[in-house]
């Protein structure tokens, strides 16, 4: 349970979750959420007040700086030194990183052309735009093969060509079995990339998989039921289980929120049936990231 | 490469598009260099122009009562007092230029919002106050160095004709050049660092620098300069002071210079 403190104010407070080795973790929040602060924690630049955490097999506190090693970080300015050129820059990194010399300059050269930046390798990084810049600290932040790859805001400032080139190396990334950490405002990205997805706001409103929370596993969501005919009172009445906590509609669709509909959809439908209605169809209705953040940062819970 | 040198060979090459810090450098080691061959030129006609002018009768004082005068020539024993004098000016000119730039080089970092990539790589704090540190304190050694250098065979080549023997460097010029200009070099760099850390821009901090630090060594070395021309023991104690000044500013700044404080409190 990570926390932290600024004069007294809670940045972010009892922060608990797991990122599977080789899974993408997206945290989405409001300004000012702490999802900056979370990373920092993460990567050992300031110190939790409360809790500790496990990045990559280092513990939190020990070995940070073996820990950094391992981790790579796009922070959410891509900062460079513009009087020097962008492969002057990267070598500058490159050495802070400690990447060998064997391999440095082949893999810059990859990293450069890969992002369409070769050409302009010797060029000053003042002389960037804003996304040729972020394309130049996407490379930093990967170079040195990172077990752990923190990103806020990937594709920010990018246009719609370069942001599917980010994605697409994202998710190459992702292949290659590092785990990631995206730190977002775009919840379309997030949909896209997401294994598993954090929703903060000072505390960790909701974690879990992209797919879990599209289904409502684990919360209350909407299904619909479509009927043979009309629902009489006493099977209407019949629905008042626990788990069912609305029911809406008219003629033969009804809109019945359930909790846990994974498990409790079954015995729903039998006790439909016991009553006999002819139950034709039960849909889920699929929710989307937008709808379940929301829901949560508005304060009113995914429906718990 | 060490990784507190990469910060020096990086701020080198930065150096010549930077429109703070390399003005300074292009005009106070050639001033430093044209200096002592104007007094050594002059000092003898700039004595002679007023007799009983109370600054030069005190220099004729100064002058009868060392020792190390009392064998030379009236000319000759002027000219090396002033050129001892000029001492000085080479042990400001590694505190004009590497405050200015390490100033400079701290709150850069934040302005180019280069500070979190560099704080999240491996790199140890110690390492990077070091690379700072070396980065700004370098090149202002250098080329105090260098234009010490070049003052003395120009000065030599210009009077030996008058003197037959070289007027520099003597054992004060030697000292002050050599061993104590870096001492307070050092000094000013590390007093540069923790006071630039409060800066937000570039401006506030050169502004900072050249109005407060550089001013502060000035008068130090006003007040103290003229004991450190006449006393060897004066010098040893100033090494000693500044060595001691420079090992407390080095403390301060490794117990304040860690990742948390430079992130949080560093805006």
């Amino acid at each position: 349970m990570l926390s932290r403190f600024f004069d007294g104010v809670p940045a972010v407070e009892d922060l608990s979750f797991e990122i599977p080795e080789g899974k993408l973790f997206t945290l989405l929040g409001p300004n000012g959420a702490g999802k900056t602060t979370t990373v920092r924690l993460l990567l050992g630049l300031i110190a939790p007040d409360a809790g500790t955490a496990n990045i990559a097999g280092y513990k939190l506190g020990q070995t940070n700086n073996a820990l950094r090693s391992v981790c790579g970080l796009l922070t959410e300015t891509p900062g460079f030194y513009d009087r020097i050129s962008a492969w002057e820059n990267l070598i500058f990194f490159s050495h802070l990183y400690r990447i060998p010399q064997t391999v440095r300059e082949q893999r810059l050269e990859q990293h450069l052309r890969e992002m369409n930046l070769w050409e302009r390798r010797d060029s000053l990084v003042g002389t960037f735009s804003k996304g040729m810049k972020q394309k130049l600290a996407i490379i930093r932040a990967i170079f040195h093969e990172p077990q752990v790859i923190f990103l806020d805001e990937p594709t920010a400032g990018l246009d719609p060509e370069a942001s599917l080139m980010v994605r697409e190396m994202i998710i190459r990334l992702k292949g290659e079995g590092r785990t990631i950490v995206v730190c977002t405002h775009n919840l379309d990205e997030a949909q896209r990339l997401a294994d598993i997805v954090g929703i903060i706001n000072g505390r960790l409103l909701l974690c879990d998989t992209l797919a879990n929370l599209q289904s409502g596993a684990g919360l209350t969501t909407s299904i619909e039921i479509e009927l043979g005919e009309p629902l009489r009172d006493h099977q209407r009445t019949a629905m008042n289980l626990p788990f069912v906590k609305s029911v809406q509609g008219k003629d033969r669709t009804y809109v019945v929120e359930v909790e846990n509909p994974s498990s409790n959809i079954p015995g729903l439908v039998r006790v439909l049936v016991d009553k006999e209605v002819k139950v034709y169809a039960v849909r889920p209705k699929a929710r989307d990231l937008e709808a379940i953040y929301l829901q949560c940062v508005s304060g009113k819970g995914v429906g718990q | 490469m060490n990784v507190s040198l990469l910060f020096l060979r990086k701020e080198l090459r930065e150096l010549r598009k930077n429109k703070f810090v390399l003005p300074v450098y292009l005009l106070l080691p050639p001033i430093a260099v044209i200096l002592p061959v104007v007094f050594a030129s002059l000092a003898p006609t700039i004595m002679a122009i007023d007799q009983n002018d109370p600054v030069v009768l005190a220099i004729h004082r100064i002058i009868t009562t060392t020792p190390e005068f009392a064998h030379m020539g009236t000319d000759e024993a002027i000219t090396r007092f002033f050129l001892r004098n000029l001492v000085a000016f080479y042990l400001l000119l590694p505190v004009g230029l590497s405050s200015i730039s390490a100033a400079f080089s701290i709150v850069a970092e934040k302005q180019q919002r280069t500070l979190e990539p560099i704080l999240a790589t491996p790199i140890t704090d110690f390492e990077f106050l070091i690379g700072k540190l070396l980065a700004s304190l370098v090149p202002s050694i250098i080329l105090t160095w260098a234009a010490a250098i070049l003052a003395v065979v120009i000065v030599n080549w210009t009077t030996w004709g008058r003197y037959q023997t070289p007027l520099l460097p003597d054992r004060f010029w030697a000292i002050g050049v050599f061993l104590l200009a870096p001492i307070m070099g050092t000094a000013s760099v590390l007093a540069a660092m923790r006071l630039s850390a409060k800066m937000s821009d570039p401006q506030s901090a050169n502004q900072f620098t050249g109005l407060v630090i550089v001013p502060t060594f000035m008068v130090g070395i006003g007040i103290f300069g003229k004991v450190l021309t006449i006393s060897m023991t004066a010098v040893a104690i100033a090494c000693v002071v500044l060595l001691l000044l420079t090992l407390f500013l080095l403390r301060m700044n490794l117990k304040n210079f860690q990742r948390e404080e430079i992130l949080t409190k560093w805006k």
